[in-house]
């Protein structure tokens, strides 16, 4: 009796919770996502959502968007593939997400987009790199808010060290061994022969390694005078590191991740240059200091310079659901992000703009960073350039 | 030069994370997978002391020291003494289990960010020239002086120590050992604790040396490879199978493909298993029980 009493109490409060939980759903735009937020690529794909839930937090406290609230459902997938598509799943046929937003590895992609290809609902690559499916002719269910971009990244990168040289450029290139960062690499020794540079090493790095020396060792060697680096950050300075312990003293330039501008103030190195399509928090935005003060509030365990991708993806989320309405649905919700024009505040060079055939950005801007040790500062060493994005 | 002085310190980093699976196999025939996992909780623990104790970083680095034996004893004293009298599969399935709880903790309690305990405890690490104008990193060439003191100190320990007669006894023959009145429990704790200790010097030196993140679990487990083709229950043959698996990966990276970096350490390994599965200094009826 007392078995039946207690199972039958269990029961009615299950009920009650779900009902609530329902109802609240019911109420609000409930929007998916699936990250990294632990596993060894999570340093670079958990700020991003600790970015964007801040700014979702924010936007709710303000009232929500069309006076209703968004409510996001963030679940864990290690950058494992596997999990990744469990995760995918369960958002879109559980949770009816109306948008499904991805932060990890590339290497979860094909299972995510599978997933959301069979819904038919839209997927946003925030903090994740750009899959070439969102350049011009776009898939129709694919968006990307995140910096780094395939191709452009490295143009914009060859043309800084071109311009910056002053003496013929032997370049070295550094990737990690994943698919995204030794394509980007390869491009780049293939652009530098249309630009008379000369490569004369290219090390590719495992993720998991113990000792960057060795890899280091052959750069200096090669007697490189430039090295670029387009790999995860944690490539970028462990070479970077390695290569000032074996003395070598020349140029090197990395893509600035979330990492980039703590990183500068550590190693106070005036040759070590970053080059990206976000501003740095040493501009003092009045968006910057937005963010700080939302960090600060919320206590978050990331720095607020980490937070930018995650904002810049709050951005594009509320202006799309704006155009969107009450009630949300995934056919809205794609047309809706395929005329999205954000103001960045200063985040980036311009505006996120998208169109229907272009669901990365129509320009692209990069800005170079770089320590100044006569201020004691981070400075910038070249100041936004456009690149149209065809 | 500077390939010798590659080799020997990659070599120094394998043989201080590797004397730690030996510690526990041959004294208890588990074989730790938490191993990677416990030698970064050990950075970890020097990252947060570092920044408990701002400005006294001696103090920093013993506290981090001692939380690191403790941690030691404690995977023995609440979880692997349970496995006592079970099968050896189960006791290798719980240092998984643990490996994988201390890699949930350790995100939960410091996030995924990249660490840089070395600043925290405001030290440098300035390059050294050593011989031929080879460079070595401060940090380096601690690892290396510290691989001399550990196996130095446990060679010495093993052989002339009372506790470390005890532990070789525990190993050979736990039963005999036993009726002879050895208290196995602590003896396996003690065996628990120096390889905590072992594992979390080489990962705070690593961290010291080049920052802490998750992928230092990764070069825990290749630390695994080095152990085996040594011989799992010898210290000597941990040392030769560093020097061994590490020769052969700079040398790939110098002059093959830096890409079969990440391979060579395991196909040492299957090559060694082929030839002589026991590894160079382990013996024969030690693998049997495996």
């Amino acid at each position: 009796m007392l078995k039946r009493t207690l199972a039958s109490s269990g029961a009615a409060v299950f009920a009650v919770v779900a009902a609530i939980a329902s109802a609240h759903a019911e109420d609000a735009y409930v929007i998916g996502v699936t990250g990294a937020l632990t596993g060894p690529s999570s340093s670079t794909n958990g700020p991003p959502i600790e970015g964007l839930r801040l700014y979702v937090d924010r936007l709710n406290a303000s009232g929500g968007i069309n006076s209703k609230k968004i409510q996001l459902s963030i679940l864990d997938d290690q950058a494992e593939p596997s999990k990744a598509a469990a995760n995918a799943k369960r958002l879109l046929t559980q949770d009816n997400v109306s948008l499904l937003i991805l932060s990890s590895l590339s290497s979860t992609y094909a299972p995510v987009v599978a997933e959301s290809k069979r819904a038919n609902v839209p997927l946003m690559f925030m903090g994740a790199v750009c899959p070439k499916e969102v350049y011009p002719p776009a898939e129709a269910l694919q968006f990307c808010t995140t910096a780094y971009a395939g191709g452009y990244d490295s143009r914009a990168t060859l043309a800084f060290v071109k311009a910056t040289a002053k003496e013929p450029v032997k370049l070295g290139l550094v990737a990690m061994a994943i698919p995204l960062s030794r394509g980007e690499i390869d491009y780049a020794e293939q652009h530098a022969k249309t630009m008379a540079m000369t490569t004369v090493d290219k090390e590719v790095i495992p993720p998991p390694t113990p000792d960057y020396t060795p890899f280091a060792t052959k750069l200096k060697d090669a007697n490189v005078t430039w090295v670029f680096s387009w790999a995860p950050w944690v490539t970028e300075v462990k070479t970077f590191e390695a290569l000032r312990r074996l003395g070598w003293q020349d140029n090197y330039i990395a893509w600035s991740h979330i990492e980039a501008e703590s990183e500068l103030a550590r190693l106070k190195d005036n040759k070590l240059y970053v080059i990206g399509a976000n501003s740095l928090f040493q501009d003092r935005l009045p968006v910057h200091a937005e963010i700080a003060d939302a960090v600060k509030k919320a206590n978050v365990r990331y720095p607020a310079e980490q937070m930018t991708e995650g904002w810049i993806g709050g951005l594009v989320l509320e202006a799309a659901l704006k155009k969107v309405g009450w009630p949300a649905d995934a056919g809205k919700m794609r047309t809706a992000l395929e005329s999205v024009s954000v103001d960045t505040k200063g985040l980036r060079g311009g505006p996120l703009q998208w169109s229907k055939d272009n669901h990365f950005r129509t320009r692209q801007y990069y800005r170079v960073y770089r320590w100044d040790d006569a201020k004691s500062a981070i400075v910038q060493a070249q100041d936004w350039t456009p690149y149209d994005v065809q | 030069m500077q390939l010798i002085v590659n080799i020997i310190v990659l070599a120094a980093m394998y043989a201080l994370l590797a004397c730690g699976y030996v510690l526990i196999y041959r004294v208890s025939r588990v074989m730790n997978m938490a191993h990677g996992e416990l030698s970064m909780l050990g950075a970890y623990l020097l990252f947060a002391t570092a920044t408990l104790f701002a400005h006294h970083p001696v103090s920093a680095i013993a506290v981090a020291v001692l939380m690191s034996i403790l941690a030691g004893v404690l995977v023995y004293v609440m979880l692997m003494r349970r496995m006592t009298g079970e099968m050896v599969l189960a006791a290798i399935l719980t240092t998984i289990a643990i490996g994988i709880l201390l890699r949930g903790l350790i995100v939960l309690i410091w996030s995924a960010a990249q660490q840089h305990p070395l600043q925290s405890l405001g030290f440098t690490n300035p390059s050294l020239e050593v011989f031929g104008g080879a460079r070595i990193s401060t940090c380096a060439a601690l690892i290396v002086l510290m691989n001399v003191l550990v196996y130095g100190s446990l060679f010495a320990f093993l052989r002339f120590g009372r506790w470390g007669v005890r532990m070789r006894a525990a190993g050979q023959n736990p039963l005999l050992a036993a009726q002879r009145g050895i208290n196995l429990h602590a003896i396996y704790a003690l065996a628990w604790a120096l390889s905590t200790l072992t594992g979390s010097i080489a990962g705070m030196l690593i961290a010291l040396d080049s920052g802490l993140d998750q992928s230092m679990v990764v070069i825990g487990l290749k630390a695994f490879a080095p152990a085996l083709v040594g011989g799992l229950d010898s210290l000597l043959g941990a040392l030769v199978g560093a020097l061994i698996v590490a020769s052969a990966e700079v040398l790939a990276i110098h002059y093959v493909d830096p890409l079969l970096s990440d391979v060579v350490p395991f196909l040492v390994l299957i090559a060694m298993l082929t030839v002589r599965p026991w590894g160079l200094f382990g013996t024969r009826e030690e693998l049997d029980r495996v």
